[in-house]
């Protein structure tokens, strides 16, 4: 009998209730449970289950331009502000493509899109609160938007130059913007564009279009950042030093669904010398390595050996290249622009740039929609390159001699980039001399239309995941006299017909018009443009005490502070 | 002069930085018979033979190559996988140059305007001696990065004068400009000195009346006696203009890249000191050496011309 029920037991794991088992028998087996309660506890946590609470230190190379929404600008700035501030839609907290997935944030849902693309219809969230208390209305979106444009928001053309009233209330002509109408009583927002816009959700998704009380000050406010929606608040700023996220008292009873709540407080210092950064996550004296920052090439290979499960290169979408000004000789020759490509070995430029580049010829990087999947048409980019064909097309354009001044930056790795750049032109038979900026000046220097720049390092990540974000900087319209964007100077009709109809497509359809943005890629790559030679991979890097595999890297605003926890 | 040859520390200074000055000479023929490479070839895929195995001249995390002690790579390779050996001794050159080029500037300012203040007096003397004053109120580091910012992208044109950017005219101009009335004014002091002396008094007498007069004391009277100062200043502004042309060059108002110089090679090196300590070690070494035997050898000039340096008891 006793034989018998043994196997029973063996066979049916889900008998319930034993045969013959006694009571005392059962009390017995339920101490012996809750005695070893506990240790399950602690070792389940130690399998790498995080905890909520306590404070991480994440250290920053370069201070945030400024911590007020309505102003920061860099990626520094939008790490921490798109965790406090929330706007009527936002980015899923999810690595890779899912990031690029745009969720309603303070509005109910998505917005309704009037036929014609213009109109933009969204309704509040009812009962929201900012970290402060105040009471979400409709009305502040209208504020908050204005006053991103009163305080000069780096990108503010993207609202300015698209929302009707935009412009005329940034020169003063208007007291508000015609464009934005809102109603309190119903929580309706309505943005009219001059025209159809693609990529607009994803500019109401910056930080810098997120609702704001309407009793913030019109002012800059980058040591005492205003009050927000989202799980964070910014606190305890001291400029250039540290800041502080601690986790808004108001988020848990109006939190939005797909964002995290946030498990610890964040404490942010700015160390400026990436070596004691690193050394200090390394030693797990303080918690995080800002993804923006550089692991010195001397140190990377003791990071992966001692921080192996720790520490990994995540891809982001921003490609770094070498313009070429298609108006001056001789990159006036396709020959000659085309040589330059072919010349170029990305193996080197990677090693350059301490092993986190991949080596890449087209424009749009990889996680970006349209970036090609045809083969580079000079040759693998992971590959040794082909200099005798550059040396021959130099040779075929006539401008073999012509004298080159390449533009670089005096920041490591982009100096040494251009170092290498420059020996590669003088290799192919170009005469090219090198002219360092300080780092500070360096854009507003080649920016410049009179300094006439003829090629030169640059690089660019993405605003928004929309390819048209990158194609601004090849976009005849890009060409100003001062803050220049467009470095190559190119004024291609073929490309200014494709960004004109594809610029209009929503994001959200960005798949039914891929193939052409990819097709458009090839062509410029055919074209030469521009020398891209790779996407930036960046270090996501953390001390033990973090769980590692909770932390989420964002393809837009990188490590998402929000899903920092401890072990 | 005797006293010079019985100076053993100075003529061994002065030795040694003739070493210094034949090897760097030499740097072409090392370049090209023994590295086999240019100082701005890279080689930053390249791989080379170390004890039988072969090694990458740059890591695939960027670190580079350190001392190999043979023909390739003799001191290693920078970020750039280029010959730290090849661009010491082509740095050497230029820094050499720029401080040669920039010590006859400052010498020639100094002698032409501080003799004229001297011997004028007055109102020229008024005059250039406010002129040295504004520019010796600027610390000549500041001065130097100040010039050397704004003709560095630009280089400098002045109609009948063009320098560009990358020419190794502009620093020397610069340092050499910076530092002249650190001896323009002792200079004008002496020769304010020597003009109230009897044998000028002489000489004026002596001398044909006519608008030439004075220059010709100057040259047949005053300078002849400024000579041993002179020659003791020449030793001490080489060795200050190459230390500020490395300190230009450090940060990025000097030689521009990438024709090495000691001082950019130090500021391309910086960041790698943890794992590539050569890089800032081999230009720096040079730097010192060089300069330091340069300052022992104008020691000893100076004693040997100073007629007090004989009741000296450390002789």
């Amino acid at each position: 009998m006793s034989n018998h029920v043994l196997r029973d037991i063996h066979n049916d794991a889900r008998t319930p209730v034993r045969e013959g088992e006694s009571n005392v028998n059962r009390v017995l087996r339920l101490f012996v449970c809750l005695s070893l309660l506990p240790a399950v506890l602690v070792g389940l946590s130690a399998c790498g289950s995080s905890t909520s609470g306590g404070t991480i230190t994440v250290l920053m190379g370069t201070a945030p331009d400024s911590l007020d929404p309505g102003i920061g600008a860099t990626t520094q700035s939008m790490e921490a502000t798109w965790i406090a501030y929330t706007g009527l839609v936002t980015y899923a907290h999810s690595n890779g493509e899912a990031g690029t997935k745009l969720i309603p944030g303070a509005a109910e849902s998505l917005p309704t899109v009037s036929s014609d693309g213009k109109t933009y219809t969204f309704k509040l969230r009812p009962g929201l609160v900012y970290s402060d208390g105040t009471l979400v209305r409709a009305s502040d979106f209208a504020h908050a938007i204005e006053r991103t444009i009163k305080l000069n928001w780096g990108n503010k053309g993207m609202l300015t130059e698209h929302i009707v009233g935009g412009e005329a209330f940034d020169k003063g002509k208007a007291s508000s913007i015609s464009g934005i109408k809102t109603d309190d009583a119903t929580g309706t927002i309505k943005i009219t564009l001059t025209v159809p816009y693609g990529p607009f959700l994803n500019v109401l998704a910056f930080p810098a279009a997120a609702l704001l009380p309407s009793s913030t000050p019109m002012s800059a406010q980058p040591n005492n950042p205003p009050a927000g929606i989202g799980p964070y608040e910014i606190t305890n700023v001291i400029s250039n030093r540290s800041f502080e996220l601690k986790r808004n008292p108001n988020w848990p009873a109006h939190s939005i669904p797909g964002i995290p709540s946030g498990h610890a407080d964040i404490d942010v210092r700015i160390v400026s010398n990436n070596q004691s950064e690193a050394e200090q996550v390394l030693s797990g004296s303080a918690d995080v390595f800002d993804y923006n920052d550089t692991i010195p090439p001397t140190l990377i290979s003791k990071v992966e050996s001692q921080a192996s499960e720790r520490y990994a290169k995540e891809p982001t979408v921003s490609g770094e290249f070498f313009f070429l000004n298609v108006k001056s000789k001789p990159f006036s020759s396709p020959l000659v622009r085309q040589a330059v490509n072919w010349a170029l070995d990305r193996r080197a430029l990677d090693r350059l740039d301490s092993g986190m580049l991949q080596p890449a010829c087209f424009f749009l990087p990889t996680g970006m929609p349209g970036h090609p999947t045809a083969p580079c048409p000079y040759g693998d980019p992971g590959a040794a390159p082909n200099l005798a064909k550059a040396k021959e097309l130099v040779k075929q354009s006539g401008l073999a001699g012509t004298t080159v001044s390449v533009w670089g930056q005096a920041r490591s790795p982009h100096k040494e980039f251009v170092d290498y750049y420059t020996g590669v032109l003088n290799a192919i038979g170009l005469k090219a001399t090198e002219k360092i900026v300080a780092s500070e000046q360096y854009y507003a220097t080649i920016g410049n239309l009179s300094t006439n720049a003829q090629t030169g390092w640059a690089s660019f990540s993405q605003d928004f995941p929309n390819p048209s974000d990158f194609y601004q900087l090849l976009d005849a319209h890009s060409i100003l006299p001062k803050e220049n964007h467009n470095l190559s100077q190119v004024e291609d009709p073929h490309i200014q017909s494709e960004i004109a109809s594809l610029s209009p497509v929503p994001s959200s359809q960005l798949d039914s018009v891929v193939g052409r943005w990819q097709s458009l890629d090839e062509y410029t790559a055919k074209q030469a443009y521009l020398a891209e030679f790779g996407y930036d991979e960046a270090p996501k890097f953390v001390s033990q005490r973090i769980d590692f595999g909770a932390l989420v890297f964002h393809p837009v605003y990188g490590d998402d502070w929000s899903t920092l926890a401890l072990k | 002069m005797r006293a010079l040859a019985h100076n053993k520390v100075a003529l061994a200074a002065g030795a040694s930085f003739a070493v210094i000055v034949v090897l760097c000479l030499l740097a072409p023929v090392y370049a090209k018979d023994i590295a086999h490479t240019g100082p701005t070839d890279n080689h930053i895929t390249d791989t080379v033979k170390v004890d039988g195995q072969t090694v990458d001249v740059v890591s695939p995390t960027g670190v580079p190559i350190g001392p190999t002690w043979k023909g390739r790579f003799l001191l290693g390779a920078d970020s750039n996988g280029r010959d730290v050996a090849v661009r010491l001794l082509y740095g050497g050159r230029n820094s050499l140059e720029i401080g040669a080029i920039a010590t006859l500037i400052t010498m020639a300012l100094a002698v032409a305007l501080g003799t004229l203040a001297g011997y004028a007096r007055g109102l020229t003397d008024g005059l250039l001696s406010r002129f040295f004053d504004l520019v010796w109120a600027y610390p000549a580091v500041l001065l130097g990065v100040a010039l050397g910012v704004a003709l560095a992208v630009g280089g400098l044109d002045l109609g009948i004068v063009t320098l560009h950017s990358g020419s190794l005219l502009l620093p020397a101009l610069i340092i050499g400009v910076v530092f002249f009335p650190y001896v323009a004014k002792p200079l004008r002091a002496h020769a304010l000195s020597l003009r109230e002396r009897e044998f000028i008094d002489a000489a004026r007498i002596a001398t044909p009346p006519g608008p030439l007069a004075p220059v010709k004391i100057v040259l047949t009277e005053v300078l002849p006696n400024l000579l041993s100062s002179i020659v003791v200043f020449v030793p001490l502004m080489f060795a200050s203009s190459i230390l500020l042309e490395a300190g230009l060059s450090y940060l990025g108002a000097g030689v521009q890249a990438p024709n090495p110089s000691w001082g950019t090679m130090i500021a391309d090196g910086i960041r790698m000191i943890p794992g590539a300590v050569h890089l800032v070690l081999a230009p720096g070494l040079a730097l010192v050496l060089c300069v330091l035997s340069v300052n022992v050898f104008a020691e000893g000039v100076r004693d040997a011309l100073d007629p007090r340096a004989a009741i000296r008891p450390l002789r």
